[in-house]
């Protein structure tokens, strides 16, 4: 696998993948940013954990009015103004979900995968439906062409997660697996990035998918973690 | 070949005899039979179970009904497994039929995934058939085939069709001559107590020196406890499809001969009946 070099067949391999997790989490230390190392008992194994509260949006577009509000009328606000402005924030403050992600690596596809599974506070799984209530506007178009509705096991852990699905064709209901669109989206990513050598796959690679599935990935991660030796 | 083509329908044809019994928690208008089904070993729970829905939703209100699930002796079965690896795994050296316990309500939400729908169940096997194919093949196989390609495959195992699924399946079972197999070959090794759910790692079927490797030769690798040395007695089972097939078998021709519909080879590990 490491001496596959022409870029169709730039491939991660399972020691570069740890790699790259370490460094990565050593910065995620620096920044406080919640990510952890998960090693599988018995096996030398394992994948980066977050997770994440989020909000719910009720309505994306009343989230940005209220927030127009409060940068536009601060000085001006009356008392009764400011006092449903928070009560709004407090309202959608009041409702999270819990957004758990995992890197974990594929050694059938040798490429990162990041599996996400969304819970109410107490447990309960959350409905294709409402998480992508919660997907951003700006990236919901594109994945309108990608829905996830695919539901397929965490391969180290065992937990449920949902898989984003790949392209749905008109004329059938198969949905491919999302494996499919992520190996597209890495290959290119390979070809540009990965065999330049001078960058960490991963944080490459959770730049570009994380921010999709709500994750946010901060800057800093691109100038302050360097590449596997 | 033919004796190899009857090892194909050997497996394909496979059936479990079951016992479905509604959980007593649930709540009922009157009391319900339990309901006896022959299971496809090669199938998923969730897909040949329909009747075995049915047959409940007889005696119970709407208002009682969420999503149906099933247990054995207070494990949740994993309906993405297929059900022979499922009775392999928890069953096997119990008395037939197989009992079931089946539920309507308290959906064990971290241990099971939801099945809203066969489509469900179809992303699943067509995502196990891919993933299969990127080890065998990486993926040049599945990815020349159509659309309707993989149709016939899905709608092959749904529909209980060997010849309509093997027209296609055997493309997915064929290999450069000189290469002597696939790339890697598309395994899983199951035990019930273990912190994960599976072993899989790459593994080639021939030697660096061109040696054809065996099932002996996997464990050894990957799971040494399963050989039994010579004086000791032996403590697990190696079971596929049911059966022990000897450790000499050659890897090849156990993913060949011996996968599931979903193109991966299903092994569970097991602790050897203390007689």
């Amino acid at each position: 696998m490491a001496g596959e070099r022409h870029s169709a067949s730039c491939y991660l391999d399972e020691r570069t993948f740890r790699l790259c997790c370490q460094l990565f989490l050593q910065h995620s230390v620096t920044i406080q940013d919640g990510w952890s190392w998960e090693e599988i008992k018995g096996a030398d194994e394992g994948f980066m954990r977050k997770t994440v509260l989020i909000p719910v949006r009720s309505d994306a577009s009343h989230h940005e009015d209220v927030c127009s509000v409060r940068t536009e009328n601060t000085d001006s606000l009356t008392e009764e103004l400011q006092a449903d402005v928070e009560d709004e924030a407090a309202g959608l403050q009041a409702v999270c979900q819990r957004y758990e992600y995992h890197v974990v690596y594929s050694s059938s596809y040798q490429i990162p995968v990041l599996y996400f599974r969304v819970s109410t506070l107490d447990g309960r799984s959350v409905s294709l439906e409402d998480v992508w209530s919660n997907v951003h506007p700006n990236y919901r178009q594109r994945l309108r062409q990608e829905p996830w509705d695919t539901l397929t096991q965490q391969v180290v852990l065992g937990t449920a997660h949902f898989i984003k699905g790949g392209a749905r064709s008109e004329k059938t209901t198969v949905v491919d697996n999302l494996i499919y669109t992520l190996v597209v989206l890495l290959l290119n990513l390979h070809e540009h990035v990965y065999c330049s050598q001078r960058l960490n796959y991963i944080v490459t690679w959770l730049s570009v998918v994380g921010p999709v599935v709500g994750l946010d990935v901060p800057l800093s991660y691109s100038t302050a973690v360097s590449a596997p030796d | 070949m033919a004796d190899d083509k009857d090892v194909l329908r050997d497996v394909w044809f496979g059936r479990i005899p079951a016992c479905f019994t509604l959980s007593p928690e649930e709540i009922t208008e009157r009391e319900a039979e339990p309901y006896y089904l022959l299971l496809p070993r090669v199938s998923y729970l969730t897909l040949v179970t329909d009747k075995v829905k049915k047959h409940f939703l007889k005696v119970m209100k709407t208002e009682d009904v969420e999503e149906i699930w099933f247990e054995y002796e207070g494990s949740p079965l994993k309906w993405h497994y297929p059900t022979g690896v499922l009775f392999d795994l928890h069953a096997s050296n119990t008395a037939l039929p197989w009992n079931i316990t089946v539920h309507f309500k308290n959906f064990p939400e971290h241990e099971l995934l939801h099945c809203a729908s066969n489509s469900v169940i179809e992303a699943h096997f067509m995502s196990c058939i891919k993933e299969a194919d990127a080890l065998k093949h990486k993926s040049q196989v599945i990815n020349d085939m159509q659309k309707k390609d993989h149709k016939q495959l899905w709608m092959g195992l749904q529909n209980d069709k060997f010849d309509q699924f093997w027209a296609m399946n055997r493309k997915l079972m064929e290999y450069p001559t000189e290469e002597g197999g696939f790339r890697y070959i598309p395994f899983r090794i199951y035990q019930t107590m273990s912190e994960r759910p599976f072993i899989q790692k790459l593994f080639r079927p021939v030697s660096p020196e061109g040696n054809p490797l065996t099932l002996g030769d996997l464990l050894k690798e990957l799971f040494p406890a399963a050989i039994c040395v010579e004086d000791e007695p032996k403590r697990y089972q190696v079971i596929i499809h049911g059966i022990e097939p000897l450790l000499e078998t050659p890897i090849q021709w156990l993913s060949e001969h011996l996968s599931h519909p979903d193109n991966f080879l299903h092994i569970s590990v097991i602790p050897a009946p203390s007689d």
